[in-house]
């Protein structure tokens, strides 16, 4: 079945993405993530000393500041928030700093559609510029379901509206391993294979929200891959003296 | 669909990873010992990255991600510069930038006892040697070597002092000698003290010299030794203008 998006792309075709690193003075990490038109600036600080009240004082502690592009900060943006930290929790390694807080400040520079998994990955990219230990990246991607029944990737903001139902969904990312192929497995299922985090909006069916995962997860491989290449770059960029 | 690696590489050392790489199968490496340096971690059998680098090597049997950070991880036996914070009955309490304030013990001086304990005022900024980091404890610090000597270690008077990535740090700190360092010596007369921890220390008669070499170092980051020679000379001929 031919779909027409307006960009032209086909259904599991991501927005051109960008990342840059390093690119505030002030903070210990810093990363810029875009996705289309879609641009999302995150910094870090940390770790520091001392963990906010109501928190375990044996686990790394976090906190993120989600800041709109304008107007003031309301539910939506505390929804943004609580996502954020649940998503940092689990993909960073809590019992190596005890007692320490790592900040997470996001600011939204433009919003053109799928806002919070490029939030997402933007903070993920500070977090690793930071040095903050990690179990593994996440990657995030938004997917739609549109009334005719068949599933949208990255979707703009226009196509956002005409769609019955949109789930974010955030995945490990694939890793690169020197153990033989299918021995890192968790209950009989590759690693890969888990999901860290999904929001939907909407109705949709259980298999309509399988098929979304599905499609999901097989366009985690290219932000993976993107990710490792940016990175990489950035390394060769940056050469010491030898 | 799935774009992943269908041949698993058979070492990563010496390439760039990213956190969650399994980096080290310990399966097939029995009855061996290695030790594990920072950005590693143990799963039952396998060894994974926790920070983005370049796995390093180095003999007998250590493993370690290199990665250059505005902050600093402390592990034991780094020479750091501090700056102290306050002063306690029994420590002083020093900032390394690291994730905890780090303690220095008022005796851990070479010929400390009760009687002349120093008075360091908030703000001093002091080179110290890390001597105990546990998860979970603040680190310590000494201001004597392993065998109690004074060493250098102790408040640095004058001077300027600037911060630099950690991995900046770790360059001029190589040896043989870092081409910045090499091409400004011959010039320039100026002390230095670099801490691992991103810090650096620097002295000279005239405060211009001290101004050049504290440029010349923080242009040099991304500089390969060549060019690190060509920016240090260009900088040279202009100044002696």
């Amino acid at each position: 079945m031919e779909i027409d998006r307006e960009d032209g792309r086909t259904p599991n075709q991501l927005r051109p993405l960008a990342c840059s690193r390093s690119i505030l003075h002030r903070p210990h990490g810093s990363a810029s993530w875009s996705q289309g038109d879609t641009k999302v600036l995150a910094a870090a600080y940390g770790p520091k000393a001392g963990t906010k009240k109501n928190e375990d004082p044996e686990k790394a502690c976090f906190e993120v500041i989600w800041k709109p592009k304008s107007g003031q900060i309301g539910k939506v943006e505390k929804e943004y928030e609580m996502i954020l930290k649940k998503t940092i929790q689990s993909i960073c390694v809590l019992t190596v700093n005890p007692n320490t807080t790592t900040s997470v400040i996001i600011q939204v520079v433009h919003d053109d559609g799928s806002l919070l998994p490029c939030a997402i990955n933007a903070a993920c990219a500070a977090l690793v510029d930071a040095g903050i230990p990690m179990k593994h990246l996440a990657v995030a991607i938004c997917c739609c379901l549109a009334d005719k029944g068949y599933v949208v990737l990255d979707p703009n903001k226009l196509e956002e509206k005409k769609m019955t139902a949109f789930a974010y969904l955030v995945f490990p990312n694939t890793t690169l391993s020197v153990l033989p192929k299918g021995s890192s497995v968790v209950e009989d299922e590759p690693v890969e294979h888990g999901i860290i985090t999904s929001v939907t909006n909407g109705v949709m069916s259980v298999d309509d929200y399988f098929l979304c995962v599905e499609n999901g997860r097989a366009a985690t491989a290219s932000l993976s891959s993107f990710f490792r290449k940016n990175f990489q770059q950035s390394q060769k960029n940056s050469s010491k003296a030898g | 669909m799935d774009a992943k690696i269908s041949v698993s590489p058979t070492s990563l050392v010496d390439k760039i990873v990213v956190p969650g790489d399994v980096v080290l199968d310990l399966s097939n490496m029995s009855n061996q010992t290695i030790k594990l340096g920072g950005g590693l971690r143990q799963d039952n059998d396998a060894i994974s990255a926790t920070r983005a680098g370049k796995l390093s090597y180095s003999k007998p049997n250590k493993y370690s991600i290199e990665s250059s950070h505005k902050r600093y991880i402390p592990r034991p036996d780094d020479h750091v510069l501090g700056i102290v914070v306050d002063s306690r009955s029994d420590n002083f309490w020093v900032d390394i930038k690291g994730p905890q304030i780090a303690l220095l013990p008022n005796l851990a001086f070479e010929g400390g006892t009760r009687r002349n304990i120093p008075k360091f005022e908030v703000g001093t900024l002091l080179y110290v040697r890390v001597v105990k980091t546990n998860t979970g404890m603040n680190p310590e610090l000494s201001c004597t070597d392993a065998s109690g000597k004074a060493a250098a270690f102790g408040p640095l008077r004058d001077g300027f002092m600037f911060e630099t990535s950690t991995g900046l740090s770790r360059m001029l700190l190589s040896s043989p000698t870092c081409p910045v360092l090499e091409a400004l010596g011959k010039k320039l007369s100026f002390e230095i003290a670099t801490g691992l921890n991103g810090r650096v220390w620097v002295n000279a008669a005239a405060p211009r010299s001290v101004i050049i070499v504290a440029n010349a170092i923080m242009n040099s980051e991304s500089l390969s030794g060549t060019q690190q020679r060509i920016m240090v000379e260009k900088l040279l001929a202009k100044i002696s203008d």
